[in-house]
């Protein structure tokens, strides 16, 4: 392993997934620690897994070969929900997460089929140059803004902006917005929320009957 | 409705927002101008009597040859790209080159130019194996080699790598990962050579195998950054596209049928403007049991391919050629044929006698022994018994006029066949 052979892009995307997993490993044991030490300990893993090599690879590089480079939307979410760990669960966090599994959703359940062959059109061949592609992504950033979802106004931004710095190998703009992780934690998420969604409404209705069956069988 | 209030956190996101897709308009948002093919110069037909000659590339013992890829160098000497391991998909499969002398007539020593482990070190991942190589001349003119590597999985989680060569394949390039799917870039593979288009950039027909089964064209760009890609086919029908170029603007595209076998044909689509557009897939009127192809243009404008001939299995190789722009073919020569009536489940000993004198037949100086049939029979055998296999072929015509055509034989070795012009008008001549 020979850290003065690394390309930048290579570089991009092994930090990529080493941030990601050492921020979820953070989050997933270190829910007692202090937020300055979250971050240190995050930062301090995620240097292990590009700097220590096994064998030819850094730990990153193995895990790598499975995953692809991760989407710079999932390194934001990630990231973003170490530094709220521990914070207030406000309301507008938790629509500003809607939001971003919405628009992932959407597109995953759009993006993936097709590209993988379902039909005659390419929706992934629009990530390379295309205006209307880019139009319609500043349009959902804007529109994000507007309505005050920062994080996916942040994702889409940070998203195009690695894109057109050629930030990873990727030369596609689909592959900085999303990947199949961000995809499945949108997706997975979204039928959460229809899940709590439906049980609070059939309970709602079974608790209004309960409450109105016996008044109505009253005798007069 | 409520407005976004004039924090200063919703502005500086509203200024990251506004810079972001600032830059990526003026960096990225160049669309690409319509450019025309590049056809290949038909060269000299050179006034020689009929001349066809057959040799193995490769005939190394105890190991599976397979998909290889042939490119004319500057000197007019041929370069030959292969797979090689103890069997396909295996951990210890090398990229193989070697080069084919036509004054000497003969090929020079073997060599591994990529292997899963420098595979690994270049591209900063994990890969278990390699597989699959497609070599082509940039319009810079320089070598460009693109071969497969698998980290997870069979064929199917294939993705593409590229490396280049100043020097007609003495050095290379580290090879470099293209991204052509957004699911983990799983499963894209080549097999087709490249070609270029008229503004310097570089097409590969590649093909996907995870849901469906398509044939695709990248673009690349000189810096070998993937710029554009255009589905040849949709469905779950067709693999290893092979591109003609027959003008600027006109080229017609073959596919191996991989759908129902009740439609055993080879696919067929065609483009009048540069590939922007191609049309539906269609039959093209010759046998295709699943398996590769190669084909070129010959200089009056007819189409040579290289096929599977024989029905349901690769016993079979031939030539034809089509007037048409391959919608009717003429099979001018059977290169192999074992397509009997026992061209499967043979015996042993009738196995390895034919083995023999087909490889004293093609090669006279391979020395056929125990080993080399042995090698033969541990990869072609199976309970049902021994059958054989001639596939995957790589045609090129030289800027000589001459013909060369490598194929697998016996998964065990690779053969080559040279020809000239004369030799295939003759064959014509013979066919009614």
């Amino acid at each position: 392993m020979n850290l003065f052979q690394l390309r930048l892009t290579d570089a991009t995307g092994l930090g990529g997934i080493a941030v990601a997993v050492s921020a979820l490993l953070v989050i997933g044991f270190g829910r007692a620690w202090s937020r300055s030490v979250r971050w240190w300990v995050g930062g301090g893993l995620a240097g292990l897994l590009v700097l220590v090599p096994i064998g030819s690879l850094p730990a990153a590089g193995y895990l790598r070969g499975f995953t692809g480079d991760l989407s710079v939307t999932t390194v934001v979410v990630v990231l973003s929900a170490l530094a709220a760990r521990g914070g207030a669960r406000s309301e507008r966090r938790r629509s500003d997460r809607l939001a971003l599994k919405v628009c992932l959703g959407a597109v995953a359940l759009l993006l993936y089929p097709l590209a993988l062959g379902a039909g005659p059109f390419d929706p992934y061949r629009l990530g390379y140059d295309s205006p209307w592609l880019l139009g319609a992504w500043w349009v959902v950033a804007l529109a994000a803004w507007f309505f005050r979802r920062p994080l996916l106004a942040g994702c889409v931004a940070a998203a195009v902006l690695a894109w057109a710095v050629r930030g990873y190998e990727s030369t596609n703009l689909w592959d900085y917005l999303i990947d199949p992780f961000v995809a499945l934690y949108a997706l997975g998420g979204l039928l959460g929320w229809s899940v709590v969604r439906v049980v609070a409404a059939v309970r709602g209705r079974e608790g209004r009957e309960t409450r109105s069956g016996p008044i109505a069988a009253q005798p007069s | 409705m409520s407005a976004p209030r004039g924090g200063r956190r919703s502005t500086l996101l509203l200024c990251f927002i506004v810079a972001a897709f600032t830059v990526a308009a003026i960096a990225r948002l160049r669309p690409l101008p319509p450019a025309a093919f590049t056809t290949v110069s038909a060269g000299p037909t050179p006034g020689a009597g009929p001349r066809f000659r057959t040799d193995f590339v490769s005939a190394r013992p105890s190991v599976q040859s397979h998909a290889v890829s042939v490119v004319e160098l500057g000197d007019g000497r041929i370069r030959a790209f292969w797979y090689s391991g103890t069997e396909e998909g295996a951990v210890d499969v090398t990229i193989q080159t070697a080069v084919f002398d036509p004054v000497a007539g003969r090929w020079g020593p073997e060599r591994a130019i990529a292997t899963p482990e420098a595979a690994q070190s270049e591209l900063w991942r994990y890969v278990k194996k390699v597989g699959n190589p497609s070599v082509g001349r940039a319009a810079d003119d320089s070598l460009k080699l693109f071969y497969v590597t698998v980290s997870v999985g069979g064929w199917s989680g294939s993705s593409i790598n590229a490396m280049t060569s100043h020097d007609d394949g003495y050095t290379w390039s580290r090879a470099e990962r293209i991204i052509t799917t957004p699911f983990f870039n799983l499963s894209t593979l080549a097999k087709g050579p490249p070609f270029n288009y008229s503004d310097g950039t570089l097409s590969l027909p590649v093909y996907e195998e995870f849901m469906g089964k398509f044939g695709e064209l990248l673009r690349l760009g000189p810096d070998d950054r993937l710029i554009d890609k255009t589905r040849l086919s949709f469905g779950r029908s067709g693999l290893q596209p092979i591109v003609l170029v027959q003008g600027p603007e006109r080229a017609t595209a073959f596919l191996r049928h991989s759908g129902p076998h009740d439609a055993d044909q080879l696919l067929r689509v065609e483009t009048d403007d540069a590939g922007r557009h191609w049309s539906p897939p269609a039959s093209a009127s010759l046998p295709n049991a699943d398996t590769a192809m190669a084909g070129l243009v010959l200089p009056d404008g007819r189409l040579l391919i290289a096929f599977n001939s024989s029905a349901g299995n690769r016993t079979a190789l031939s030539l034809a050629v089509s007037a048409d722009g391959g919608y009717h073919w003429k099979v001018v020569y059977a290169l192999e044929d074992q397509s009997g009536p026992q061209s499967e489940g043979l015996d042993r000993a009738h196995f390895r006698a034919v083995v023999a004198r087909l490889a004293r037949a093609s090669d006279a100086t391979v020395q056929v022994t125990d080993t080399t049939l042995a090698s033969v029979e541990r990869l072609m055998g199976s309970p049902q018994g021994y059958s054989f296999e001639f596939s995957y072929p790589s045609l090129i015509r030289t800027r000589g006029g001459e013909f060369h055509l490598v194929y697998t034989w016996n998964r065990a070795f690779l053969k080559h066949v040279e020809f000239n012009q004369a030799w295939l008008d003759a064959r014509l001549a013979e066919v009614p």
